[in-house]
């Protein structure tokens, strides 16, 4: 589908517009039931009264105790499913999300020793943030040597990986057994008890990087070619790796530092938009929709599955995202 | 357009392949680069198509360095069609070759009536209209060439550079093929080629550079080049080099 004004043209694919809406609306649905559904059950139209115009009995439930919860669940997805798809593209491997390229490895790395040394608690997600790209700086470092080829660029973040997550058993073993027990609730990760504060720090830098995003949209448009053939259409492979690789790492590291290690969200989300747009490509807004209700339903499961027991979401996005995953594998195959 | 390398000095990582080599590509000919295996003949097309930065020496771009000018600019002037690309996974024919116009494009203009009907002759010029809609992971190997041919045609650029082309090809699709090129010369382009087979090399192009251990060994003509001495000196095979009955055109015969 061409849309043209004037001289300027845009090229919109019928099937990622109507794949990026039906999320956007599955999306909505999503935060309604989550914000209706609890130890006290508010039907949707009261939750939509409730947002909307206040002044229903429910204001307290829905305005104040549960909706803070659900943005945050959906600005973590949103943040998670663009920096999956970013690092996703350029690396062109499904395997390289943060969670397996050692970002998240890193932030957790750097929690656990803010958290067992005694750190003031406002100090851990800026340390987290700060591991987490350190480790990405590490990855890039070591897949620059070859120009950041793309299969270098993934080893060297595995290898990273594994060498930070040695790291944290290290100081976990090291440290009182009350210290490592706050440490392990971060590191599985969880929206519980946070709220409007950690999605304002998470929105903050989606805001900001926003400029960077266009920039992103456009330049991967090639990104799916092998890089010859995008020099050859005047393309530079390895300033655009680089450019992308860095803000998909800084949007994952910013919401890993705030909801600590939710694991799946960025390697699934991406894949889920990519299979049902038909794409070659993780789609970007598709894939920041999917990561958002990907959050918000598996909380909403990690709230009520073995209620009042609360799973950490982190549990969830991976019991929910991977076998949809599979689904859309094997649905493909036929 | 005029198309130089002047001394230079290519390779990968520790690996030295082009040391001090100087080559000039004639406007508006169709030059074939040929040479056995590992000699550089693709080492010297990417350093030309800005596809390697030489270590020394520089490619001039009518008279400029072509690593110097903007990639986007070189991209409008000079397509390359580098050896066996990776094909993305769904995408189909249509849309591969309209990532030819990626140069010629901007944000706000991503989709021009220009574009459209470079998109649309060059998939009728490599001969794959009726294929359009395909996925390009279902096609053969042939037809797969032809859709990268065709994607770098779309960018109408001056000078095409392509790296064994006819690689994968029968030998039906092989002679269009290089048709096609000598009819993209005839439209006053610049063709460069490595090729493999030396008597479609000898038959098809104007200008052949015959290439052993990283240097030029010799230039000029069909019948200049490929000869007896200079055949055997660069392929160490013995052969023999007869005049094809069709074309007048030399034929290089392996002695038995």
């Amino acid at each position: 589908m061409i849309i043209r004004v004037g001289p300027a043209s845009f090229v919109l694919h019928r099937r990622t517009l109507l794949v990026t809406i039906g999320l956007a609306a599955l999306l909505v649905a999503a935060v309604v039931v989550a914000a209706g559904i609890g130890t006290r059950t508010v039907p949707p139209l009261e939750v939509v009264r409730a947002l909307l115009t206040g002044g229903t009995e429910h204001d307290v439930i829905v305005r104040e105790l549960r909706f803070p919860r659900v943005v945050l669940g959906v600005v973590c997805g949103v943040a998670f499913g663009l920096g999956g798809a970013l690092i996703q593209s350029v690396a062109r491997n499904p395997l390289s999300s943060p969670d397996v390229i050692g970002v998240t490895q890193g932030a957790g790395l750097a929690a656990t020793i803010a958290l067992t040394s005694g750190l003031a608690y406002e100090l851990v997600a800026p340390s987290a943030l700060a591991g987490g790209l350190l480790a990405a700086v590490a990855v890039f470092a070591f897949g620059a040597r070859s120009g950041f080829a793309a299969h270098r660029f993934v080893l060297a973040g595995v290898a990273v990986a594994f060498a930070l997550r040695a790291g944290i058993e290290v100081v976990m073993s090291s440290a009182e057994s009350i210290d490592a027990l706050r440490a392990q609730i971060w590191l599985i990760g969880s929206l519980n008890g946070r709220g409007y504060e950690e999605a304002g720090a998470i929105g903050l830098v989606l805001l900001l990087a926003l400029p960077a995003l266009l920039w992103a949209a456009r330049a991967l448009r090639t990104s799916a070619l092998d890089d010859d053939t995008a020099r050859a259409l005047g393309v530079r492979p390895a300033a655009r790796r680089l450019g992308a690789g860095a803000l998909g790492v800084v949007l994952a590291a910013a919401a890993t530092a705030q909801v600590g290690a939710v694991d799946f969200v960025a390697l699934v989300a991406p894949q889920v938009a990519r299979r049902l747009t038909g794409a070659e490509r993780p789609p970007l807004v598709a894939s920041a929709l999917a990561g958002a209700v990907l959050v918000v339903l598996a909380d909403l499961a990690a709230r009520m599955l073995l209620a009042p027991t609360q799973l950490p979401v982190g549990v969830l996005t991976a019991g929910i995202g991977g076998p949809y995953l599979v689904y859309l594998l094997i649905r493909r195959r036929r | 357009m005029r198309l130089e390398g002047r001394d230079l000095v290519a390779g990968y990582e520790e690996r030295t392949v082009l040391d001090g080599l100087s080559v000039a590509v004639p406007p508006g000919r169709f030059t074939v680069i040929i040479g056995p295996n590992a000699c550089g003949k693709s080492t010297l097309l990417r350093t030309l198509g800005r596809l390697l930065k030489p270590r020394g020496g520089s490619v001039l771009l009518d008279g400029a360095v072509l690593h110097d000018l903007p990639p986007r600019e070189v991209a409008q002037r000079l397509g390359v069609l580098p050896q066996a690309p990776l094909v993305p996974e769904g995408v189909t024919v249509a849309d591969l070759v309209a990532r030819g116009r990626q140069p010629h494009q901007r944000w706000w203009q991503q989709w021009s009536p220009g574009d459209q009907a470079a998109v649309a002759a060059a998939l009728a010029d490599a001969d794959i209209a009726e294929l359009a809609a395909r996925p390009v992971e279902e096609l053969s190997g042939g037809q797969r060439q032809r859709v990268w041919i065709a994607m770098a045609l779309a960018q109408q650029t001056e000078a095409l550079l392509l790296d064994e082309p006819t690689t994968y090809l029968d030998l039906a699709h092989q002679v269009e093929v290089l048709r096609l090129l000598e009819r993209l010369r005839d439209g006053g382009r610049t063709v460069v080629a490595v090729l493999h087979e030396l008597n479609q090399a000898a038959r098809h192009a104007d200008h052949v550079i015959a290439m052993k251990d990283g240097r030029v060994v010799a230039t000029g003509a069909p019948h200049e080049v490929v000869t007896e001495q200079l055949m055997t000196d660069v392929f160490g095979l013995a052969c023999a080099v007869v005049t094809c009955p069709l074309t007048g055109a030399p034929l290089v015969i392996p002695r038995p």
